[in-house]
């Protein structure tokens, strides 16, 4: 890990506050108000040159997040290590890179990756339970008592949505209970929650009542925001403006439904996903981002193998292997594969000690990820474990390297700092580079 | 428990590779053993030390998942795919084959010795000439995906006692009974409390059939797996054995046992046709007598390691077991 890369990102800054700023997280900060609930967040923003032009690099720009709870196991994915006692009985496939294998039951990203795909094998992230190990990886950092980090859905959604958006910023889907965790915005705009999809993959609560017309629907917004801007009028409050965007965003979520409806979506497309709820989930993940939505996660249970460890990735890789191949293949016919990246991740590794019901249990010290799309350098493997899988030998990465990295790679600053208060916090936690060899 | 029976545990020898499969080489206590170092070995466990000897040739590539004896050859099936014909006087390979294009779950063999079958997740079973090798047959009853469109798994096969009937067992409960010599299928059987499938918490399985054996009449057919498990992240679940009258399945018996939990991965039925022992276990090991006349458990044992695999001698009073990172010896005995 070239620990200098964030003393030279940060050496590349004045150390202005306008360099951490965002237009739209400025309107954003004013349009919150009340409805916003950043009370405790006293960000001052800026408007400069060379932040617009940050806004213009991350337009459109969106991230899915394959979310492999449970724990995956990095033998049986990314990091195979065939024919050593900790292997399993699965061997390693040569992939379309030269001198690169993955495991066998990756046959379709085998073939992906010089495309689209980095994979870093040198996680150590030393947290293995799995609240710990999802807090860590979905924030970035080890929690500290009174801060509610926001998750990452919420820092990108802050990042990138769009003020006027019609559309949810950040959308969760998990409809498996066991290890359900919700991702929050923390002390960023409640704005920047999930909308979180559980017994279905169809929002609750967000069609309009039999019992009003959608012309009354109309008339009433109307009349609302007549009303509205005659009381804000010469007044300019920012609680006001908020609720007046709150209002507007709402038919915009009413009529995004149709981005949920998987038949919509032409059969061969539905096959091309496949039939599994992963890969609907996807296909709607998909639909998401077209539609300009800039985080959806993904959450697939339940890769939590104590036991049975071999059976559980021969099911639970195919669906993987076949899902993931898909969406990056979908996304790049569309064109939007150099503006979406496409991760996956758990909160942590298997064991490389196979147990005694052929299981794996939690492992955090040597583990693996992928990233591929957009401002991802295709084709690299990044870091290395010893023979057993272990530890890692080579360019260990943490959870604050990893979120360094992601914001790197869809153009947005890891240093820039929210301010809690006086209180400056880093989007990617302090003294954690990106991962520079992966990014293009 | 009421039991005039018990296992005692005479042997344990630990290792540290895990012990899939085992096949007795003679009358006394000559085994071959397959392991998760992808290799064979023969072990005599009446030695004061028992030592290895490993056999020799290109062999396998995975673990070492079931063997047979047959034609004084040992025949092997590994999750790579392959069976491999052993000598048995030298130890060294006669024949290496691809045989299926997944994992060998189980390998068996007619009891004239003439063919050997064997069950892997393409789901195929294959029939095998024991001394050419040639493939006789390959038929399937089973679907490459489960109901929740995941690849599905052929783990267990069974030949009765005539060698007239062949069994194959998979993931989802589903077991198919074939004529042994026109390879048309002539029975089946449901078992579904096998699959263990969790569609909400988890979102997957982890249980399936592990063992199938036919009554020494062939009239009936044993089917072990794991029952309900609460937590499908563990083997947390009881052993569940189910008897069925294969030709009309009535009266199915079902015996269950959350005291030692865990997969039934091997059934032998014994040839008075009133017990049957099974092993199995979750991160430990159980060793089952089951007396059908009352339909329960009549005596058990456990060992510190899942058991993968079953022999036992002739008067079936004598157990041999191989496992996670041990062996073990068990005698059945009057409870005095």
């Amino acid at each position: 890990m070239p620990r200098s890369t964030a003393n030279s990102n940060r050496a590349q800054h004045c150390g202005a506050e306008a360099h951490h700023l965002s237009r739209r997280s400025f309107l954003g900060t004013v349009g919150m108000g009340t409805a916003g609930v950043a009370a405790n967040m006293g960000v001052i923003e800026t408007l400069t040159s060379p932040v617009f032009a940050d806004e213009l690099k991350r337009n459109q720009k969106s991230v899915v997040l394959l979310w492999l709870a449970g724990g995956a196991s990095q033998l049986e994915t990314w990091d195979p290590k065939p024919g050593v006692e900790t292997g399993g009985p699965y061997s390693a496939i040569q992939t379309d890179i030269s001198g690169v294998r993955i495991s066998e039951l990756m046959p379709k990203m085998s073939q992906r990756l010089s495309q689209h795909t980095a994979i870093i094998r040198s996680l150590n992230t030393k947290i293995a339970d799995h609240g710990g190990g999802y807090q860590l990886m979905d924030t970035g950092r080890r929690p500290e008592p009174g801060v509610d980090f926001p998750h990452l859905g919420a820092m990108i959604a802050h990042e990138l949505a769009q003020q006027d958006s019609k559309v949810p910023d950040h959308i969760e889907m998990y409809t498996s209970t066991e290890g359900r965790r919700k991702g929050t915005a923390g002390f960023l705009p409640a704005r920047y929650n999930p909308m979180f999809l559980t017994d279905s993959m169809m929002p609750e609560n967000i069609s309009r009542l039999d019992s009003i017309s959608d012309a009354d629907h109309k008339q009433r917004a109307d009349f609302r925001a007549m009303l509205a801007q005659q009381f804000n009028h010469g007044l300019n409050s920012p609680s006001v403006s908020s609720h007046n965007s709150a209002f507007e965003r709402v038919r915009g979520l009413m009529s995004s439904d149709y981005l949920f409806d998987v038949e919509k979506e032409p059969q061969s497309m539905r096959d091309h996903y496949g039939p599994t709820q992963f890969g609907e989930q996807c296909l709607i993940a998909r639909r998401l981002v077209e539609a300009g939505v800039p985080f959806v996660k993904v959450a697939r249970a339940w890769w939590d193998s104590h036991g049975q460890n071999f059976e559980t990735h021969r099911e639970l890789c195919a669906d993987l292997d076949h899902v993931m191949s898909a969406l990056l293949d979908d996304l790049q016919q569309r064109g939007l594969l150099d503006t979406t990246l496409v991760i996956t991740l758990g909160e942590f590794g298997r064991t490389p000690r196979i147990n005694g019901s052929l299981g794996r249990d939690h492992f955090a010290s040597a583990w693996s990820c992928s990233l591929s799309g957009c401002g991802i350098k295709p084709g690299t493997v990044y870091g290395k474990t010893d023979d057993l899988g272990n530890t890692v030998v080579e360019g260990e990465a943490n959870a604050g390297n990893l979120f360094a990295t992601i914001f790197t790679a869809l153009g947005i600053d890891p240093e820039k700092e929210y301010m809690l208060g006086s209180r400056p916090v880093p989007m990617a936690d302090f003294h954690c580079p990106p991962i520079a060899e992966v990014l293009s | 428990m009421n039991s005039t029976l018990k296992f005692e545990r005479t042997g344990d020898w630990s290792c540290q590779d895990i012990l899939f499969s085992m096949v007795r080489l003679d009358d006394a206590e000559r085994f071959a053993i397959g392991s998760s170092d992808f290799k064979i070995y023969e072990i005599d466990f009446s030695a004061e030390k028992p030592e290895r000897q490993e056999f020799v040739g290109e062999g396998h590539t995975s673990y070492v998942t079931s063997m047979v004896v047959a034609n004084e050859m040992v025949v092997s099936g590994s999750y790579d795919g392959h069976l491999v014909w052993w000598n048995l006087s030298d130890r060294q390979q006669v024949r290496r084959q691809q045989a299926h294009d997944r994992w060998i779950r189980r390998v068996a063999a007619t009891p004239d010795g003439t063919r050997i079958v064997s069950v892997a997740d393409d789901m195929q079973c294959k029939v095998w000439d024991a001394v050419s090798g040639d493939l006789i047959s390959s038929f399937t009853d089973h679907p490459e995906l489960t109901p929740h469109h995941y690849p599905s798994m052929l783990y267990a096969l069974a030949i009765s006692a005539d060698g007239q009937l062949i069994a194959t067992g998979d993931r989802v409960g589903h077991v198919a009974i074939w004529d042994a010599e026109r390879f048309e299928k002539v029975g089946e059987v449901e078992a579904p409390g096998m699959y263990t499938w969790d569609p909400k918490a988890r979102r997957h399985s982890i249980g399936g059939i592990r063992s199938l054996a036919f009554s020494p009449d062939a009239t009936k057919l044993a089917v072990g797996g794991i029952g309900k498990i609460g937590n499908i992240d563990h083997l947390g679940g009881p052993s569940r054995l189910e008897i069925f009258n294969w030709a009309d399945q009535s009266e199915p018996v079902l015996i269950e046992d959350d005291q030692k939990k865990g997969l039934i991965e091997q059934i032998h039925w014994q040839p008075d046709s009133n017990a049957i022992v099974a092993a199995g276990g979750d991160h430990k090991g159980f060793i089952n007598l089951y007396d059908l006349a009352s339909a329960k458990l009549s005596a058990q044992s456990e060992t510190n390691g899942h058991i993968h695999a079953l022999a036992s001698d002739a008067s079936y009073a004598l157990f041999h077991t191989a496992g996670h990172n041990r062996m073990n010896r068990f005698k059945l005995s009057l409870n005095e």
